[in-house]
């Protein structure tokens, strides 16, 4: 799987599970924390996108040690599907 | 009347230093448990006439030595405060089991600990003031605290039984649960949090550690015999 592409699937999978209004996929920065900052998601918003990820990927996020990589940016998240697809 | 004698568990900052400070006041034996910090215990000891004990009372083995040894020493052991207690905050469906026992060890199997040695001095001499410091945690929920309020939760609970099985012997149960207190923990609190707990608290501010401490105190004193399976409040209204 392409990581460009990949970035784009994921910005669009977080508009669609977390029901962003008013958000384009091109304004989720990959380089940007995904929580706590810019796109005023929480901790708690977090939840539903493990679930999405894990049923959209077939990967796991066991635990918070990993959500913290994993969840970085949309880079880092690509980063760690990549890694973790199967 | 001889001199009390108490124990404080995390004694040596924060609330617990200022419980023992206030214990030391009023002139009784006093002594600090800590866990790891050396160097809080050794400025506690240069700031408060009371003795320094370390032990991890999350250790069933640390705890008995720790108990028999002040009992054997001072020949009695009359006020116990299961104070010490850490957290590992994070949302449920994504805590470790590590973190999920690790605060059920340090915060509520070490009041079984400390309080099973405890009592054993205390029935002896048919008097005893157990306090243990919970939380809102436990009376009104915080999300990405689940470990910490069942814990504390457990505490209360276990507070309110032990009461019931001790009262004859003229030993009292009960707890504590301080709200925001200003101490260092809360000093390298954000900004953006300091706010919001702010806007929770009706008394407009956080509290203080003597605060606490006065509670506590007279949770110990004779004045208080007749409390027992309770908790107090120190919150300024948060719950």
């Amino acid at each position: 799987m392409d990581k460009g592409m990949l970035i784009q699937e994921l910005q669009t999978l977080i508009i669609q599970s977390l029901k962003l209004e008013d958000v384009m996929p091109a304004d989720i920065d990959p380089a940007a924390p995904l929580f706590g900052s810019g796109l005023g998601l929480d901790s708690i918003d977090a939840l539903e996108l493990v679930v999405a990820l894990e049923k959209k990927y077939g990967i796991r996020i066991p635990d918070e040690d990993v959500g913290k990589e994993a969840f970085a940016s949309v880079d880092a998240l690509a980063g760690y599907v990549l890694k973790n697809v199967t | 009347m001889s001199v009390r004698v108490a124990l404080v568990t995390g004694g040596t900052k924060g609330i617990g230093k200022e419980i023992a400070r206030s214990f030391s006041q009023q002139g009784m034996r006093v002594y600090m448990n800590f866990a790891s910090d050396t160097t809080a215990a050794a400025a506690a000891s240069g700031e408060i006439r009371a003795e320094t004990f370390q032990a991890d009372v999350s250790d069933q083995n640390q705890v008995s030595a720790m108990i028999d040894a002040i009992a054997q020493k001072e020949g009695r052991l009359d006020i116990l405060v299961n104070n010490a207690g850490i957290i590992r905050d994070g949302l449920l469906m994504l805590m470790s089991l590590e973190n999920w026992r690790r605060v059920m060890e340090v915060n509520l199997d070490s009041v079984y600990f400390c309080a099973k040695a405890a009592l054993r001095p205390m029935v002896g001499s048919h008097w005893g003031r157990i306090v243990n410091i919970i939380s809102p945690s436990a009376l009104m929920g915080r999300a990405g605290q689940t470990n910490y309020a069942a814990a504390k939760g457990g505490v209360l609970s276990l507070t309110r039984s032990l009461a019931r099985e001790v009262a004859r012997y003229g030993i009292t149960v009960n707890a504590v649960s301080p709200g925001v207190i200003a101490t260092e923990l809360t000093s390298g609190m954000e900004e953006r949090l300091r706010r919001e707990f702010l806007a929770m608290i009706p008394a407009g501010r956080f509290g203080t550690p003597e605060e606490v401490a006065r509670a506590v105190s007279f949770l110990c004193s004779d004045e208080a015999g007749y409390i027992t399976g309770e908790y107090f409040s120190v919150d300024g209204g948060l719950t």
